[in-house]
């Protein structure tokens, strides 16, 4: 549906470029996480989308159609979820849906029914008529949503979706975002909590400075960058152990031992003898998957929270 | 699309309590306050000031005098005993006294007397004020001088008709009513509220776009024109309600708590309709332009209070240009409040036609266009 080819931007005043050569897809009914720290370009992407920049670089298409053409055709098939409220504190939870379903050419009848089923589908019927300044985080999240869904997008872009809720608001979020994916609709979810993405994500796309470092389906990605051990030795000699793994795979310190990306399964034997034959004691051991946040630290050595 | 966004900008403004005070209270509070507190100095109270008269004459013509002083500043308070004391603490304003043998005095020129009239008056008395009564006595001992030189010179003829056919004529010419406190401070405050939506409109829309709510209807294919647009309308109709009320104020208000009211007879009401729209588009066009420079909140509240009074204060709305000094009339004629108060002025106090107005109104649009399209070459670099 969805189609990013070597996209490139760079803000007037900036000295490196904000998106450098970014490609990736999105398809309907799958939700593709878009990840990386601060400045990787995440916001710039979704801009670019929702139309608020100029494509300067490369060339984005909606089902084989430019984006600037499918937009003038019907540009609510784009929708986007802010990070921030984009919604008016004064007006009631009605009266914003009420302006952007207007905005968006929604009239009449439709306008009404429009407006009562996202109500419905944001489980905020009881709050119509509240004062958005006056909702609580979560249902202020709600409402972003119940607005992004009035005119029935086609692409949905939610920028951090979760930031400041509580855990029933951000359970109830991820539910509904799953649900569109099923319906049809292609997802680009972007957020910091890689837990979400890894419960709710078919695909992923690591973002850093700009350029695209990995991309792939959430699962495959997981299994080919091997398996993870974390090893901590007893008398704390750290720098001994990291030195001892390195030949092993990436070896980063992490708290009271070490973490080291084995390339396969077997690695972890081996790595475990070379530790005990250099007479260190190991104090403590865990294994298995890296995870999204360990994933994107050994492909750019640096945190998704930076 | 237009109504969902105007309807919006209406709902929005109708929620924010400060911003309504500030464009609907406080030009009404203004009009009442700064017209009852300067009624006197449009319409001078010389009759009421309160005052007493020392006859130690009693003469034919001091009491010709004292009858005539009478007719013009109301009739003489009864002398007190202490009539000095009472006059140095300002219960009394001012005495008239007499000294006897002054009758003698004028209609003897010849004679060497010392009599006089005497205009004795409380330490706090406008000096205007005081010179005013001065001119007036000497004015009216000098007629009675002549008249009796006249009587002396030309027996047979009617001194008094000669008298009053002296070729001297000083009136203050209006086309309409008397100008009074109420008609110069309703069109001045009217402006000031009326350029009172820059605050607003800068106010509102910056929350617009720092919630992204401004990103979202750029999402939904709104285009700046129509963003810009939407607000306009709104406000030109808000400014259009102002002016309805502040209107109504003077016309209706003022006299019931003791003013003079706002006339608005004979005046040209395609030309006051003219001004309107021309003071409202400028003002609309500042507050877009407004908007669109400022950042943030602070900003917002901050520019346009100022540049409102800022320009209040050049253009007239507080002190008239026709007391500034020639430097600062040259200055106010560049202030947009300025068109638009001697536009209203021409209107309300001259009963201006179209065609006199005109130039004013296209001043203002003038401005309104460069303001726009200020606006226009903003907006994108703040979405």
């Amino acid at each position: 549906m969805l189609s990013i080819r070597h996209l490139g931007f760079r803000y007037p005043v900036a000295d490196v470029a904000a998106l450098d050569d970014v490609s990736f897809d999105a398809a309907r009914g799958e939700v593709l996480g878009l990840l990386g720290p601060n400045g990787a370009g995440k916001t710039t992407i979704i801009a670019h989308l929702a139309g608020l920049l100029p494509i300067q670089q490369g060339n984005i298409t909606i089902d084989q159609r430019p984006l600037a053409e499918a937009r003038a055709q019907r540009p609510t098939r784009i929708a986007i979820a802010p990070q921030e409220y984009a919604f008016y504190p004064s007006l009631s939870v009605v009266e914003n849906l009420a302006c952007f379903a207007g905005v968006g050419g929604l009239t009449g009848a439709e306008r009404q029914s429009r407006i009562a089923e996202c109500l419905a589908f944001a489980q905020m019927e009881h709050h119509a008529n509240v004062r958005a300044d006056r909702l609580s985080g979560g249902l202020k999240r709600r409402l972003n949503l119940a607005i992004a869904l009035l005119h029935r997008p086609e692409l949905l872009l939610f920028d951090e979706p979760t930031v400041g809720v509580d855990p029933q608001s951000r359970a109830f979020i991820l539910e509904a975002v799953k649900k569109l994916a099923e319906d049809g609709c292609a997802v680009i979810y972007t957020s910091h909590y890689m837990e979400e993405v890894e419960a709710i994500a078919d695909r992923v796309v690591f973002l850093d400075q700009g350029r695209v470092v990995q991309h792939g389906a959430l699962s495959e990605l997981l299994d080919s960058h091997g398996t993870l051990l974390q090893l901590a030795v007893e008398g704390g000699q750290v720098e001994r152990l990291q030195a001892l793994l390195a030949p092993f795979g990436d070896v980063v310190r992490r708290g009271p031992g070490v973490q080291v990306l084995l390339p396969d399964r077997r690695s972890f034997a081996a790595a475990i003898s070379a530790t005990e034959a250099a007479g260190l004691v190991v104090s403590q051991a865990q294994f298995g998957h890296a995870n999204l946040e360990q994933l994107f630290m050994s492909l750019t050595h640096h945190s998704l929270r930076d | 699309m237009f109504l969902a966004m105007m309807k919006k900008e209406l709902l929005a403004l109708s929620r924010d309590l400060h911003g309504l005070a500030a464009l609907f209270i406080m030009p009404m509070v203004f009009i009442v306050v700064m017209s009852m507190a300067l009624r006197d100095v449009y319409s001078p109270v010389t009759k009421a000031l309160n005052y007493a008269v020392l006859n130690q004459d009693q003469g034919k013509i001091a009491n010709k005098l004292l009858e005539r002083w009478a007719q013009e500043s109301g009739v003489a308070h009864a002398l007190p005993e202490n009539w000095q004391d009472e006059l140095r603490a300002g219960r009394l304003q001012y005495v008239l006294t007499i000294d006897p043998g002054f009758s003698t005095v004028v209609s003897q020129m010849g004679s060497k007397g010392e009599a006089k009239a005497h205009l004795l008056v409380e330490p706090g008395l406008d000096h205007a004020l005081f010179e005013m009564k001065r001119m007036r006595l000497f004015a009216m001992v000098g007629q009675l001088q002549a008249e009796v030189l006249l009587a002396q010179m030309t027996t047979g003829v009617n001194v008094a008709a000669l008298i009053d056919r002296t070729p001297v004529v000083a009136e203050q010419v209006s086309a309409g009513p008397r100008p009074t406190a109420v008609q110069q401070n309703v069109p001045a405050w009217l402006v000031f509220g009326m350029f009172f939506v820059v605050a607003s409109i800068a106010g509102l829309f910056v929350e617009e776009r720092a919630c992204g709510a401004l990103a979202r209807l750029r999402s939904l294919g709104a285009k700046p024109w129509q963003l810009i647009v939407s607000k306009t309308v709104p406000y030109l109709l808000v400014n259009g309600l102002q002016a309805a009320l502040m209107l109504a104020v003077g016309v209706w208000l003022m006299p019931l708590i003791g003013g003079e009211g706002l006339s608005l007879d004979g005046i040209h009401w395609g030309a006051l309709l003219l001004m309107l729209l021309a003071i409202s588009l400028a003002a609309v066009c500042l507050a877009l332009a407004v908007a669109c420079l400022v950042r943030t909140h602070a900003q917002a509240a901050t520019l346009g209070p100022i540049l409102n009074i800022l320009m209040a204060a050049l253009g007239g709305v507080m002190v008239p240009p026709f007391i500034m000094p020639p430097v600062m009339q040259k200055i106010a004629d560049f202030s947009p409040m300025n068109w638009g108060l001697e536009g209203l002025l021409d209107v309300l106090l001259r009963r201006a036609d179209i065609a006199t107005v005109l130039p004013a109104a296209g001043k203002l649009a003038f401005f309104a266009l460069l303001m726009l399209l200020a606006g226009f070459a903003l907006f994108k670099r703040r979405i």
